[in-house]
C-alpha cells in the first residue's frame, strides 16, 4: 500500500524470508557444485561446467516448485500465509538461478561454433526435429520459461500492478503455470532420457504431481458454497452472531463475486471480498485499528466505506446489509468502490 | 474456538505462529539439500574419452567423406597405421584447409582426443596445425569391400565422443552435437556390436561422402542404418544410405 514506488520496502520479515530461501538454494548449489562431485565414481569426471549448469537448473526448478505450493498450501492452512506475504522476491531469486542456468549451457553446448551462430540462434536451429518426441529440441520449453519468468520478475514490482490494472496483471501472472508445465516437459524430453538412475524422473514426477495435486485439492475444498439464484434480491446470510468480532463471513454471489461480512464490536459491514492489490481474500483477514486488513500484503480498509485510511488510495467497492431480527440479509448489488456506508448494529432494533 | 495468530507482513510475526514457521523454514531447507544432493550423485556416468595430450604426427591425408590421417609416423600415443580424424579447434571441421591436399603426406599438429579405438586430433590453427610434406611419396592405402550391412547404433559427433565434452553423447547432448556437425565435424556412428573388430565407424553417404545434412534429425537415437562398409587403411567408412534409417524403440 504505497504512493510512492521505491524498489523493494523491507523489513524485518522479509529479510529473515530472503535469509531462508538464500540459504536453501546456497546449500543446495554448493551440495551439488562442491561436495558431490568427490562422491561420483565415474572413470571421469563430468564437465564442472556441465555440471553447475545442471545444479543451477535444478535448483531453479525446485525453486519453482516451492513457490507454486505456497499459493495452494495456504488456502488449505492460513498458518502457511507467512509464506505468500514476501514470495515476490522468491520469484525473483528464481528467475536468477534459471538465467545462470541457461547462461552456463548457452555458453557451453552452444559456444564455440565457427562460422559463429549466435548462442540462441544456436538454440533455435541446432535441433530443428520438432515433428519427434525423442530428440525433440526441449531447449525452447527452456527458452520460454526462461523468458516468462524474467517478464515475470521484471513486472514483479507494484508499480506494474497498478500500471497493467490488477486483472491484466493477475492473468500475465498465470503464465507461471504454463512455464512450470514447460521446465516438466524441458526436464522429460531432455535430461531425463539419458539418465540410467531413476531418481531424477522419481523427483521429477513428485514435484509435479504435489504441484497440480495441490491446486486440485484446494480448488475441491473452495468450491463455492450453493449460491442464491436471484441477482436483486435480498439475500439471507445467517445469523449476526455467529461471526466472530474482527472477522468475516465469505458469502459467494450468484455472478461469482464474493463479499465479506465483516463485524467490527456489535457493528457489521460488507465490503469486496477481494483485495485491490492482488485480490487478497479480505474475508480471510482481521479488522485491526478498525480496517479490515489483507491476510496476504497487509494492505488495509476501512470496514465502512472500503478505502484505504490516507494517505493510500486503494478502494473496494461495499455492500448493503440488513438486519431483521438477528439475521442478516445482504444486498447482492455491489456500489461503487468507496463508497461509505453505515454499518447495521446488533441491538439497534 | 481458539483464537488463531494472525500474521500482518509489517508487523512482528506473532508468537503463536513463530515455531510453525521456524519448523517450515527448516523443513524448505533440508529439502533443497535433500534434492541437490540425490539429484548430483545420481548423475549417469558420462563414460569414457578424454584429451591424449598433443599430438604431432605425418601421414597419408584423405578429404572424403571427411578429412582424416592415415598415421606413416607415428607418437606413442598413436602409433603408425592408425587411422586419426580431424577438427578444428571449437565446434568445426578443417574440410577447407584439407580441400587439395587428398592422398598428400600431411603433418598434423594439435591436442589429440581419444575414446577406445576412436582417435582425433584438434589441429591447431593454420600451418603449424596441418601443412602438406613437400616431396614425400604418399604410400597406397589398402581399399577393401566388406559388403553391405545392417547396423544398430548411435550418430554421433566424433569429436565430443571422444570426449571433448563430458557427457559428449546422449539426447541432452544433442543440439550440442549438432552444431559440432553443421560445423564440420566428422560424424561416426557407434555400434551396439563390433564390426570387424571395430565399435566405431566414419560416417559417409552411398558414394562415399560427406552426409552430414540428412543425418542431423537422427543424431544421438538408437537408430538402424544399412550400407556397405569398407576398410580404408585401418579405418572403416560406413558408407550408409540415409534412406534406409530407422529410428528404433
Ligand atoms: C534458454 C533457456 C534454457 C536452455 C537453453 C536450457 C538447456 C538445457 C539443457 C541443454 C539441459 C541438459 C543438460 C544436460 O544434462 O546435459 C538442461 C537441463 C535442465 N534444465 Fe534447462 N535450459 C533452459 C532453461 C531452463 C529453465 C528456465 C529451467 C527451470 C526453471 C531449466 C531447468 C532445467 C533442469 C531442471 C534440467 C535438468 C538438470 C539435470 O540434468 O539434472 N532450464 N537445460
Ligand atoms: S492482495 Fe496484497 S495485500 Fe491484499
Amino acid at each position: 500500500m504505497s504512493v510512492k514506488y521505491v524498489p523493494v520496502q523491507w523489513n524485518t520479515n522479509k529479510w529473515i524470508y530472503d535469509a531462508v530461501v538464500i540459504l536453501a538454494a546456497g546449500l543446495f548449489l554448493w551440495l551439488f557444485i562442491a561436495v558431490a562431485p568427490g562422491f561420483l565414481d565415474h572413470e571421469r569426471p563430468i564437465t564442472p561446467l556441465m555440471n553447475r549448469a545442471r545444479a543451477f537448473g535444478m535448483c531453479a526448478f525446485l525453486m519453482l516448485t516451492a513457490i507454486l505450493c505456497i499459493g495452494p498450501l495456504a488456502r488449505l492452512d492460513p498458518r502457511f500465509l507467512p509464506l505468500l506475504y514476501n514470495r515476490r522476491h522468491f520469484g525473483v531469486l528464481t528467475s536468477l538461478v534459471a538465467l545462470a542456468h541457461a547462461g552456463l549451457i548457452l555458453d557451453w553446448y552452444y559456444g564455440f561454433t565457427a562460422p559463429r551462430i549466435a548462442k540462441l540462434e544456436g538454440v533455435l536451429i541446432a535441433n530443428q526435429s520438432y515433428a519427434q518426441l525423442l530428440g525433440f529440441p526441449f531447449e525452447l520449453f527452456g527458452l520460454f520459461a526462461l523468458t516468462v519468468l524474467l517478464i515475470l520478475a521484471a513486472t514483479s514490482h507494484d508499480f506494474w500492478l497498478k500500471f497493467l490494472t490488477p486483472p491484466v496483471w493477475k492473468r500475465l501472472h498465470f503464465l507461471i503455470y504454463a512455464a512450470y508445465a514447460a521446465v516438466v516437459a524441458h526436464i522429460a524430453l531432455g535430461a531425463l532420457q539419458d539418465q540410467t538412475h531413476p531418481a531424477l524422473a522419481a523427483l521429477t514426477l513428485v514435484a509435479a504431481t504435489l504441484v497440480a495435486g495441490l491446486h486440485g485439492w484446494a480448488a475441491i475444498r473452495e468450491r463455492a458454497p450453493a449460491r442464491a439464484g436471484q441477482t436483486t434480491d435480498l439475500m439471507p446470510i445467517g445469523p449476526a452472531d455467529t461471526i466472530a468480532d474482527g472477522r468475516a463471513r465469505v458469502i459467494a454471489l450468484a455472478s461469482g463475486e464474493r463479499v465479506a461480512v465483516f463485524r467490527d464490536k456489535d457493528a457489521f459491514s460488507a465490503i469486496s471480498n477481494a483485495c485491490a492489490h492482488q485480490n487478497g481474500p479480505l474475508g480471510e483477514g482481521r479488522i485491526i485499528d478498525g480496517c479490515v486488513t489483507c491476510p496476504w500484503h497487509g494492505f488495509q480498509y476501512r470496514v465502512t466505506d472500503g478505502c484505504s485510511p490516507a494517505p493510500f488510495t486503494e478502494k473496494v467497492p461495499t455492500y448493503r446489509l440488513e438486519l431483521r431480527g438477528k439475521e442478516l440479509f445482504l444486498d447482492p448489488r455491489p456500489n461503487p468502490p468507496g463508497t461509505a456506508l453505515d454499518p447495521v448494529r446488533l441491538g439497534q432494533m | 474456538m481458539a483464537e488463531k495468530p494472525f500474521f500482518v507482513g509489517y508487523l512482528s510475526v506473532p508468537p503463536g505462529l513463530r515455531a510453525f514457521l521456524a519448523v517450515s523454514a527448516l523443513c524448505l531447507v533440508a529439502l533443497f539439500a535433500f534434492v541437490g544432493w540425490t539429484v548430483a550423485t545420481t548423475q549417469a556416468d558420462p563414460m569414457p574419452g578424454g584429451f591424449s595430450g598433443r599430438q604431432t604426427l605425418t601421414g597419408v591425408l584423405s578429404v572424403d567423406p571427411y578429412p582424416w590421417v592415415h598415421v606413416t609416423t607415428g607418437s606413442d600415443a598413436i602409433p603408425a597405421g592408425r587411422p586419426v580424424l580431424l577438427s578444428a579447434p571449437g565446434k568445426s571441421g578443417v574440410a577447407p584447409r584439407a580441400a587439395g591436399l587428398d592422398g598428400q603426406v600431411v603433418e598434423i599438429s594439435g591436442g589429440g582426443l581419444r575414446r577406445g579405438d576412436l582417435d582425433l586430433v584438434q589441429v591447431r590453427g593454420g600451418a603449424r596445425g596441418l601443412s602438406p610434406v613437400e616431396g614425400a611419396s604418399a604410400p597406397a592405402l589398402r581399399h577393401q569391400d566388406l559388403g553391405r550391412w545392417r547396423l544398430t547404433g548411435e550418430i554421433c559427433d566424433g569429436k565430443c565422443y571422444a570426449g571433448a565434452m563430458s557427457p559428449g553423447t546422449g539426447l541432452a547432448h544433442r543440439a550440442c552435437a549438432n552444431l559440432c556437425l553443421i560445423g564440420g565435424v566428422p560424424p561416426v556412428f557407434v555400434s551396439t556390436k563390433p564390426v570387424d573388430g571395430e565399435a566405431f565407424l566414419l560416417l559417409a553417404n552411398a558414394d562415399g561422402l560427406a552426409v552430414t545434412e540428412q543425418l542431423l534429425d537422427h543424431v544421438a537415437l538408437r537408430v538402424e542404418l544399412e550400407g556397405r562398409i569398407e576398410r580404408r587403411g585401418n579405418l572403416l567408412v560406413f558408407r550408409a544410405a540415409p534412406e534406409t534409417l530407422r529410428v528404433l524403440p
